[in-house]
Protein backbone atom coordinates (compact mmCIF):
# COMPACT_ATOMS: atom_id res chain seq x y z
CA UNK A 1 0.00 0.00 0.00
CA UNK A 2 2.98 2.29 0.21
CA UNK A 3 3.66 2.75 -3.51
CA UNK A 4 2.82 6.19 -4.77
CA UNK A 5 -0.14 5.68 -7.03
CA UNK A 6 -0.97 8.26 -9.69
CA UNK A 7 -4.41 8.80 -11.16
CA UNK A 8 -5.40 10.09 -14.60
CA UNK A 9 -7.53 13.18 -14.56
CA UNK A 10 -9.30 15.18 -17.23
CA UNK A 11 -11.36 18.34 -16.85
CA UNK A 12 -11.87 21.64 -18.63
CA UNK A 13 -10.46 24.86 -17.25
CA UNK A 14 -11.69 28.06 -18.88
CA UNK A 15 -13.15 25.87 -21.63
CA UNK A 16 -9.77 24.32 -22.37
CA UNK A 17 -9.26 20.60 -21.84
CA UNK A 18 -6.62 19.90 -19.20
CA UNK A 19 -5.32 16.39 -18.54
CA UNK A 20 -2.82 15.20 -16.07
CA UNK A 21 -1.73 12.57 -13.59
CA UNK A 22 -2.20 13.40 -9.92
CA UNK A 23 -1.70 11.94 -6.50
CA UNK A 24 -4.86 11.07 -4.58
CA UNK A 25 -4.29 13.93 -2.16
CA UNK A 26 -3.48 16.61 -4.76
CA UNK A 27 -5.89 19.50 -4.28
CA UNK A 28 -7.65 21.17 -7.16
CA UNK A 29 -5.76 24.32 -6.14
CA UNK A 30 -2.35 22.69 -6.56
CA UNK A 31 -3.42 20.99 -9.76
CA UNK A 32 -4.55 24.29 -11.27
CA UNK A 33 -1.43 26.18 -10.21
CA UNK A 34 0.89 23.44 -11.49
CA UNK A 35 -0.88 23.75 -14.84
CA UNK A 36 -0.06 27.47 -14.93
CA UNK A 37 -3.42 28.73 -13.73
CA UNK A 38 -1.52 30.76 -11.16
CA UNK A 39 -4.28 33.37 -11.13
CA UNK A 40 -5.88 31.01 -8.60
CA UNK A 41 -4.34 32.22 -5.36
CA UNK A 42 -2.97 30.06 -2.60
CA UNK A 43 -3.83 31.64 0.75
CA UNK A 44 -4.62 29.69 3.91
CA UNK A 45 -5.01 26.27 2.21
CA UNK A 46 -7.57 25.25 4.86
CA UNK A 47 -10.76 26.74 3.48
CA UNK A 48 -10.76 29.84 5.67
CA UNK A 49 -9.77 32.68 3.34
CA UNK A 50 -11.46 32.19 -0.03
CA UNK A 51 -8.47 33.33 -2.11
CA UNK A 52 -8.52 30.05 -4.08
CA UNK A 53 -12.21 30.27 -5.07
CA UNK A 54 -13.00 29.07 -8.59
CA UNK A 55 -16.31 28.32 -10.27
CA UNK A 56 -16.88 24.61 -10.72
CA UNK A 57 -20.01 23.42 -12.49
CA UNK A 58 -21.69 26.77 -11.79
CA UNK A 59 -20.82 26.98 -8.09
CA UNK A 60 -18.18 28.99 -6.26
CA UNK A 61 -15.84 26.37 -4.84
CA UNK A 62 -12.86 26.52 -2.50
CA UNK A 63 -10.23 24.73 -4.59
CA UNK A 64 -7.93 24.19 -1.60
CA UNK A 65 -10.42 21.85 0.07
CA UNK A 66 -11.44 20.08 -3.12
CA UNK A 67 -9.38 17.18 -4.41
CA UNK A 68 -8.33 17.45 -8.04
CA UNK A 69 -9.89 14.01 -8.54
CA UNK A 70 -13.22 15.35 -7.30
CA UNK A 71 -13.16 17.76 -10.25
CA UNK A 72 -12.81 14.95 -12.78
CA UNK A 73 -15.00 15.77 -15.79
CA UNK A 74 -16.00 19.16 -14.38
CA UNK A 75 -16.04 22.59 -15.96
CA UNK A 76 -13.80 24.85 -13.92
CA UNK A 77 -13.47 28.60 -14.45
CA UNK A 78 -10.81 30.89 -13.01
CA UNK A 79 -10.77 34.67 -12.88
CA UNK A 80 -9.06 34.73 -16.27
CA UNK A 81 -12.27 33.46 -17.85
CA UNK A 82 -14.05 36.70 -16.92
CA UNK A 83 -12.55 39.28 -19.24
CA UNK A 84 -9.46 40.59 -20.98
CA UNK A 85 -7.44 43.81 -20.63
CA UNK A 86 -9.28 45.18 -23.64
CA UNK A 87 -12.68 43.99 -22.56
CA UNK A 88 -13.06 43.72 -18.80
CA UNK A 89 -15.99 41.89 -17.23
CA UNK A 90 -18.47 44.32 -15.59
CA UNK A 91 -17.35 43.06 -12.17
CA UNK A 92 -13.68 43.65 -12.98
CA UNK A 93 -14.53 47.12 -14.26
CA UNK A 94 -16.53 47.92 -11.16
CA UNK A 95 -13.71 46.72 -8.87
CA UNK A 96 -11.36 49.15 -10.67
CA UNK A 97 -13.83 52.03 -10.64
CA UNK A 98 -14.65 51.57 -6.96
CA UNK A 99 -11.03 50.91 -5.99
CA UNK A 100 -12.22 47.67 -4.44
CA UNK A 101 -8.72 46.30 -4.06
CA UNK A 102 -5.32 47.24 -2.77
CA UNK A 103 -2.86 44.35 -2.85
CA UNK A 104 -5.19 42.32 -5.05
CA UNK A 105 -4.48 38.94 -3.50
CA UNK A 106 -8.09 38.25 -2.51
CA UNK A 107 -9.48 39.67 -5.75
CA UNK A 108 -9.44 36.59 -8.02
CA UNK A 109 -11.40 34.63 -5.42
CA UNK A 110 -13.62 37.56 -4.53
CA UNK A 111 -14.54 38.08 -8.19
CA UNK A 112 -15.40 34.42 -8.72
CA UNK A 113 -17.58 34.33 -5.60
CA UNK A 114 -19.28 37.54 -6.76
CA UNK A 115 -19.78 36.13 -10.27
CA UNK A 116 -21.37 32.88 -9.08
CA UNK A 117 -23.50 34.84 -6.62
CA UNK A 118 -24.83 37.40 -9.14
CA UNK A 119 -25.52 34.62 -11.64
CA UNK A 120 -27.96 33.16 -9.08
CA UNK A 121 -29.16 36.37 -7.45
CA UNK A 122 -28.79 39.25 -9.94
CA UNK A 123 -30.41 41.92 -7.75
CA UNK A 124 -29.30 41.34 -4.16
CA UNK A 125 -29.51 43.65 -1.17
CA UNK A 126 -26.31 44.97 0.39
CA UNK A 127 -26.77 42.55 3.29
CA UNK A 128 -27.06 39.64 0.87
CA UNK A 129 -23.86 40.77 -0.84
CA UNK A 130 -22.03 40.97 2.48
CA UNK A 131 -23.24 37.50 3.40
CA UNK A 132 -22.27 36.12 -0.02
CA UNK A 133 -18.66 37.27 0.28
CA UNK A 134 -18.30 36.43 3.97
CA UNK A 135 -16.07 33.48 3.12
CA UNK A 136 -13.63 35.66 1.18
CA UNK A 137 -11.26 37.54 3.41
CA UNK A 138 -9.69 40.86 2.42
CA UNK A 139 -7.03 42.22 4.75
CA UNK A 140 -6.46 45.57 2.97
CA UNK A 141 -9.50 47.59 2.10
CA UNK A 142 -12.27 46.58 4.39
CA UNK A 143 -15.34 45.39 2.58
CA UNK A 144 -17.26 48.56 1.86
CA UNK A 145 -15.70 49.23 -1.53
CA UNK A 146 -16.00 45.60 -2.54
CA UNK A 147 -19.69 45.61 -1.66
CA UNK A 148 -20.06 48.94 -3.50
CA UNK A 149 -18.52 47.42 -6.62
CA UNK A 150 -20.71 44.31 -6.59
CA UNK A 151 -23.78 46.39 -5.86
CA UNK A 152 -22.95 48.73 -8.76
CA UNK A 153 -22.87 45.79 -11.16
CA UNK A 154 -26.17 44.44 -9.86
CA UNK A 155 -27.78 47.87 -10.31
CA UNK A 156 -26.27 48.32 -13.75
CA UNK A 157 -27.69 44.99 -14.81
CA UNK A 158 -31.05 46.03 -13.45
CA UNK A 159 -31.24 49.00 -15.82
CA UNK B 1 2.90 13.47 3.57
CA UNK B 2 2.17 9.77 3.61
CA UNK B 3 0.47 7.61 1.09
CA UNK B 4 -3.08 8.16 -0.05
CA UNK B 5 -5.38 6.36 -2.45
CA UNK B 6 -8.62 7.51 -4.02
CA UNK B 7 -11.77 5.53 -4.63
CA UNK B 8 -15.27 6.51 -5.62
CA UNK B 9 -17.77 3.95 -4.29
CA UNK B 10 -20.46 2.94 -6.76
CA UNK B 11 -23.18 2.61 -4.14
CA UNK B 12 -23.77 2.14 -0.42
CA UNK B 13 -22.96 -1.56 -0.55
CA UNK B 14 -19.67 -0.83 -2.27
CA UNK B 15 -18.93 1.94 0.26
CA UNK B 16 -19.61 -0.34 3.24
CA UNK B 17 -17.56 -3.13 1.73
CA UNK B 18 -14.62 -0.76 1.29
CA UNK B 19 -15.06 0.61 4.81
CA UNK B 20 -15.07 -2.95 6.18
CA UNK B 21 -11.84 -3.66 4.33
CA UNK B 22 -10.09 -0.42 5.19
CA UNK B 23 -11.39 0.38 8.68
CA UNK B 24 -9.91 3.61 9.95
CA UNK B 25 -7.81 3.92 6.80
CA UNK B 26 -11.03 4.46 4.87
CA UNK B 27 -11.46 8.24 4.83
CA UNK B 28 -15.01 9.32 4.04
CA UNK B 29 -14.67 12.37 1.81
CA UNK B 30 -17.68 14.56 1.04
CA UNK B 31 -17.13 18.32 1.23
CA UNK B 32 -13.58 18.01 2.50
CA UNK B 33 -13.86 21.04 4.76
CA UNK B 34 -12.65 19.00 7.73
CA UNK B 35 -10.82 16.01 6.23
CA UNK B 36 -8.62 17.93 3.80
CA UNK B 37 -7.70 20.38 6.57
CA UNK B 38 -6.60 17.49 8.81
CA UNK B 39 -4.45 16.18 5.97
CA UNK B 40 -3.01 19.61 5.23
CA UNK B 41 -2.17 19.97 8.94
CA UNK B 42 -0.58 16.53 9.14
CA UNK B 43 -3.13 15.08 11.57
CA UNK B 44 -4.03 12.39 9.03
CA UNK B 45 -1.21 11.18 6.81
CA UNK B 46 -2.37 8.03 5.11
CA UNK B 47 -5.49 6.30 3.92
CA UNK B 48 -7.90 5.81 1.09
CA UNK B 49 -10.34 8.56 0.22
CA UNK B 50 -13.82 7.16 -0.21
CA UNK B 51 -15.38 9.95 -2.24
CA UNK B 52 -19.08 10.06 -1.37
CA UNK B 53 -19.70 13.61 -2.57
CA UNK B 54 -22.21 12.61 -5.22
CA UNK B 55 -23.27 9.28 -3.76
CA UNK B 56 -27.05 9.32 -4.23
CA UNK B 57 -28.07 7.04 -1.32
CA UNK B 58 -26.46 9.47 1.16
CA UNK B 59 -28.45 12.38 -0.28
CA UNK B 60 -32.07 13.33 0.00
CA UNK B 61 -34.54 14.94 2.37
CA UNK B 62 -37.81 13.14 3.00
CA UNK B 63 -40.64 14.69 5.00
CA UNK B 64 -43.50 12.28 4.41
CA UNK B 65 -45.41 10.51 7.23
CA UNK B 66 -44.59 13.14 9.87
CA UNK B 67 -41.04 11.89 10.01
CA UNK B 68 -38.07 13.80 8.67
CA UNK B 69 -35.19 11.93 7.11
CA UNK B 70 -32.04 13.73 6.02
CA UNK B 71 -29.22 11.98 4.19
CA UNK B 72 -25.80 12.35 5.81
CA UNK B 73 -24.48 13.67 2.50
CA UNK B 74 -26.83 16.64 2.36
CA UNK B 75 -24.87 19.86 2.42
CA UNK B 76 -25.62 22.58 4.94
CA UNK B 77 -26.70 24.76 2.05
CA UNK B 78 -29.12 22.15 0.72
CA UNK B 79 -30.72 21.95 4.16
CA UNK B 80 -30.84 25.73 4.49
CA UNK B 81 -32.52 26.02 1.09
CA UNK B 82 -34.86 23.02 1.43
CA UNK B 83 -38.47 24.18 0.87
CA UNK B 84 -39.74 20.82 2.16
CA UNK B 85 -37.94 21.22 5.48
CA UNK B 86 -38.92 24.85 5.75
CA UNK B 87 -42.57 23.90 5.38
CA UNK B 88 -42.47 21.21 8.08
CA UNK B 89 -40.01 22.63 10.57
CA UNK B 90 -38.52 26.04 9.72
CA UNK B 91 -36.42 25.92 12.89
CA UNK B 92 -34.13 23.33 11.37
CA UNK B 93 -33.12 25.06 8.12
CA UNK B 94 -33.06 28.40 9.95
CA UNK B 95 -30.52 27.03 12.42
CA UNK B 96 -28.12 26.46 9.49
CA UNK B 97 -27.92 30.18 8.72
CA UNK B 98 -25.25 30.57 11.37
CA UNK B 99 -23.03 27.85 9.90
CA UNK B 100 -19.66 29.28 8.75
CA UNK B 101 -20.13 31.06 5.40
CA UNK B 102 -21.71 30.30 2.03
CA UNK B 103 -18.52 28.79 0.56
CA UNK B 104 -18.24 26.30 3.41
CA UNK B 105 -22.00 25.72 3.56
CA UNK B 106 -22.00 24.51 -0.04
CA UNK B 107 -19.28 21.95 0.78
CA UNK B 108 -19.85 20.83 4.37
CA UNK B 109 -22.39 18.07 4.94
CA UNK B 110 -24.55 17.47 7.99
CA UNK B 111 -23.10 13.97 8.30
CA UNK B 112 -19.57 15.28 8.16
CA UNK B 113 -20.25 17.95 10.74
CA UNK B 114 -21.74 15.41 13.15
CA UNK B 115 -19.13 12.71 12.51
CA UNK B 116 -16.34 15.23 13.10
CA UNK B 117 -17.76 15.51 16.64
CA UNK B 118 -16.43 18.92 17.50
CA UNK B 119 -17.88 19.96 20.87
CA UNK B 120 -18.89 23.18 19.10
CA UNK B 121 -20.37 21.56 15.95
CA UNK B 122 -23.13 23.86 14.80
CA UNK B 123 -25.50 21.14 13.60
CA UNK B 124 -25.36 19.32 16.94
CA UNK B 125 -27.61 21.44 19.20
CA UNK B 126 -30.49 21.53 16.67
CA UNK B 127 -30.16 17.76 16.12
CA UNK B 128 -30.11 17.13 19.88
CA UNK B 129 -33.14 19.28 20.55
CA UNK B 130 -35.16 17.26 18.03
CA UNK B 131 -34.20 13.92 19.64
CA UNK B 132 -32.71 12.91 16.32
CA UNK B 133 -31.77 9.32 15.61
CA UNK B 134 -28.68 8.50 13.58
CA UNK B 135 -28.78 5.59 11.18
CA UNK B 136 -25.42 3.90 10.94
CA UNK B 137 -24.47 1.35 8.32
CA UNK B 138 -21.82 -1.30 7.97
CA UNK B 139 -21.41 -4.57 6.09
CA UNK B 140 -23.09 -6.13 9.14
CA UNK B 141 -26.29 -4.14 8.60
CA UNK B 142 -27.86 -0.96 9.92
CA UNK B 143 -28.28 0.21 13.49
CA UNK B 144 -30.06 3.22 14.92
CA UNK B 145 -28.81 5.21 17.89
CA UNK B 146 -29.97 8.49 19.44
CA UNK B 147 -27.78 11.45 18.57
CA UNK B 148 -26.93 12.01 22.24
CA UNK B 149 -25.29 8.59 22.31
CA UNK B 150 -23.53 9.30 19.03
CA UNK B 151 -21.24 11.95 20.51
CA UNK B 152 -18.67 10.33 22.79
CA UNK B 153 -16.11 13.06 23.36
CA UNK B 154 -14.14 15.70 21.50
CA UNK B 155 -13.67 14.22 18.01
CA UNK B 156 -15.04 10.88 19.22
CA UNK B 157 -18.24 9.24 18.05
CA UNK B 158 -20.01 5.91 18.43
CA UNK B 159 -18.93 4.99 14.89
CA UNK B 160 -16.85 1.83 14.72
CA UNK B 161 -13.99 1.69 12.19
CA UNK B 162 -16.11 -0.20 9.67
CA UNK B 163 -19.20 1.99 10.07
CA UNK B 164 -20.55 4.93 8.09
CA UNK B 165 -23.14 7.49 9.15
CA UNK B 166 -25.94 7.15 6.60
CA UNK B 167 -28.79 9.46 7.62
CA UNK B 168 -30.64 11.28 10.38
CA UNK B 169 -34.29 10.93 11.31
CA UNK B 170 -36.56 12.80 13.68
CA UNK B 171 -40.22 13.54 14.25
CA UNK B 172 -41.57 17.05 14.12
CA UNK B 173 -42.70 17.92 17.67
CA UNK B 174 -46.49 18.20 17.99
CA UNK B 175 -46.40 21.80 19.16
CA UNK B 176 -44.03 24.65 19.75
CA UNK B 177 -41.15 26.27 17.97
CA UNK B 178 -37.40 26.35 18.13
CA UNK B 179 -34.50 28.71 17.91
CA UNK B 180 -30.75 28.36 17.48
CA UNK B 181 -28.43 31.02 18.86
CA UNK B 182 -24.71 31.05 18.31
CA UNK B 183 -22.12 33.27 19.85
CA UNK B 184 -18.88 33.49 17.88
CA UNK B 185 -16.14 36.06 18.17
CA UNK B 186 -17.10 37.58 14.82
CA UNK B 187 -19.63 37.00 12.08
CA UNK B 188 -18.76 34.61 9.30
CA UNK B 189 -16.57 31.54 9.55
CA UNK B 190 -16.12 31.83 13.32
CA UNK B 191 -16.07 28.73 15.49
CA UNK B 192 -18.79 28.97 18.11
CA UNK B 193 -17.70 29.96 21.59
CA UNK B 194 -21.07 28.83 22.81
CA UNK B 195 -24.20 27.83 20.96
CA UNK B 196 -27.67 26.95 22.11
CA UNK B 197 -30.74 25.42 20.54
CA UNK B 198 -34.07 25.45 22.32
CA UNK B 199 -37.53 24.13 21.59
CA UNK B 200 -40.51 25.41 23.54
CA UNK B 201 -44.22 24.60 23.51
CA UNK B 202 -46.42 26.69 25.79
CA UNK B 203 -49.84 25.86 27.17
CA UNK B 204 -51.53 28.61 29.11
CA UNK B 205 -48.18 30.38 29.41
CA UNK B 206 -46.57 27.28 30.94
CA UNK B 207 -43.69 25.42 29.36
CA UNK B 208 -45.14 22.01 28.54
CA UNK B 209 -42.37 20.95 26.17
CA UNK B 210 -38.98 22.47 26.81
CA UNK B 211 -35.78 21.14 25.27
CA UNK B 212 -32.40 22.80 25.40
CA UNK B 213 -29.12 21.73 23.82
CA UNK B 214 -25.72 23.35 24.13
CA UNK B 215 -22.59 23.46 22.01
CA UNK B 216 -19.06 24.40 23.04
CA UNK B 217 -19.55 24.05 26.79
CA UNK B 218 -18.75 20.39 27.45
CA UNK B 219 -16.63 17.64 25.85
CA UNK B 220 -19.59 16.89 23.57
CA UNK B 221 -22.65 18.85 22.54
CA UNK B 222 -25.19 18.15 25.33
CA UNK B 223 -28.81 18.42 26.35
CA UNK B 224 -29.24 20.79 29.30
CA UNK B 225 -31.26 18.40 31.44
CA UNK B 226 -31.04 20.46 34.64
CA UNK B 227 -32.31 23.59 32.95
CA UNK B 228 -35.00 21.59 31.18
CA UNK B 229 -36.39 20.12 34.40
CA UNK B 230 -36.22 23.49 36.18
CA UNK B 231 -38.24 25.11 33.41
CA UNK B 232 -40.72 22.33 32.71
CA UNK B 233 -44.25 23.25 33.81
CA UNK B 234 -43.20 26.76 34.80
CA UNK B 235 -44.93 29.92 33.70
CA UNK B 236 -42.52 31.89 31.56
CA UNK B 237 -42.21 35.61 32.15
CA UNK B 238 -39.24 37.93 32.44
CA UNK B 239 -38.78 37.13 36.12
CA UNK B 240 -38.87 33.35 35.80
CA UNK B 241 -36.68 33.47 32.71
CA UNK B 242 -34.07 35.54 34.56
CA UNK B 243 -33.86 33.23 37.57
CA UNK B 244 -34.51 29.80 36.04
CA UNK B 245 -32.01 30.29 33.24
CA UNK B 246 -29.24 30.22 35.83
CA UNK B 247 -30.00 26.51 36.33
CA UNK B 248 -28.25 25.88 33.06
CA UNK B 249 -24.90 26.38 34.82
CA UNK B 250 -25.35 22.89 36.29
CA UNK B 251 -25.34 21.47 32.78
CA UNK B 252 -21.99 22.96 31.86
CA UNK B 253 -18.54 21.50 31.91
CA UNK B 254 -16.94 24.27 29.92
CA UNK B 255 -13.35 24.49 28.85
CA UNK B 256 -11.09 27.51 28.84
CA UNK B 257 -9.51 28.07 25.47
CA UNK B 258 -8.38 30.68 23.02
CA UNK B 259 -12.00 31.65 22.35
CA UNK B 260 -13.08 32.19 25.91
CA UNK B 261 -12.62 31.32 29.57
CA UNK B 262 -14.80 28.98 31.59
CA UNK B 263 -16.49 31.86 33.39
CA UNK B 264 -17.14 33.68 30.14
CA UNK B 265 -18.75 30.58 28.64
CA UNK B 266 -20.98 30.16 31.71
CA UNK B 267 -22.22 33.72 31.59
CA UNK B 268 -22.72 33.52 27.84
CA UNK B 269 -24.76 30.34 28.04
CA UNK B 270 -27.08 31.75 30.70
CA UNK B 271 -27.57 34.84 28.57
CA UNK B 272 -28.15 32.81 25.39
CA UNK B 273 -30.79 30.77 27.21
CA UNK B 274 -32.53 33.92 28.41
CA UNK B 275 -32.57 35.29 24.89
CA UNK B 276 -33.87 32.02 23.48
CA UNK B 277 -36.66 31.77 26.06
CA UNK B 278 -37.69 35.40 25.57
CA UNK B 279 -37.85 34.85 21.85
CA UNK B 280 -39.79 31.60 22.04
CA UNK B 281 -42.21 32.73 24.76
CA UNK B 282 -42.93 36.04 23.04
CA UNK B 283 -41.85 38.10 26.04
CA UNK B 284 -39.01 39.66 24.07
CA UNK B 285 -41.09 42.60 22.83
CA UNK B 286 -41.81 43.66 26.41
CA UNK B 287 -38.15 44.44 27.10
Amino acid sequence: MSERKLYDISLTVNDREVKGRVKAETTLLDFLRSNNFTEVKKGCEIGDCGACTVIMDGEAVLSCITLALQAEGSKVYTVKSLGTWEKLHPLQKAFVEHEALQCGFCTPGMLMTAKAFLDKNPHPTRDEIREAISGNLCRCTGYKKIVDAIEAVSKREAE
Amino acid sequence: MGSFQFYKPKGVEDLLKMKAELGERGLILAGGSNLLVYIRNGIINEGTFLDVKNLKPLKGIDTSNGKITIGAGETIREILESAKLREKIPFFPDSMKEFANPLIRSKATIGGNAADASPAADTAPPLLVLDTETVIGSHRGERVIPIKEFFKGPKKTALKPDEVLLRFQFSVPEAGKGVFLKFGLRNGTAVSVTSLAAWLALDGGKAVDIRIALGGVAPTPVRAINAESALKGQKLNEESILTLSEEVEKDLRPISDVRGSTEYRKDLTVELLRRALRKLSGTEAAL
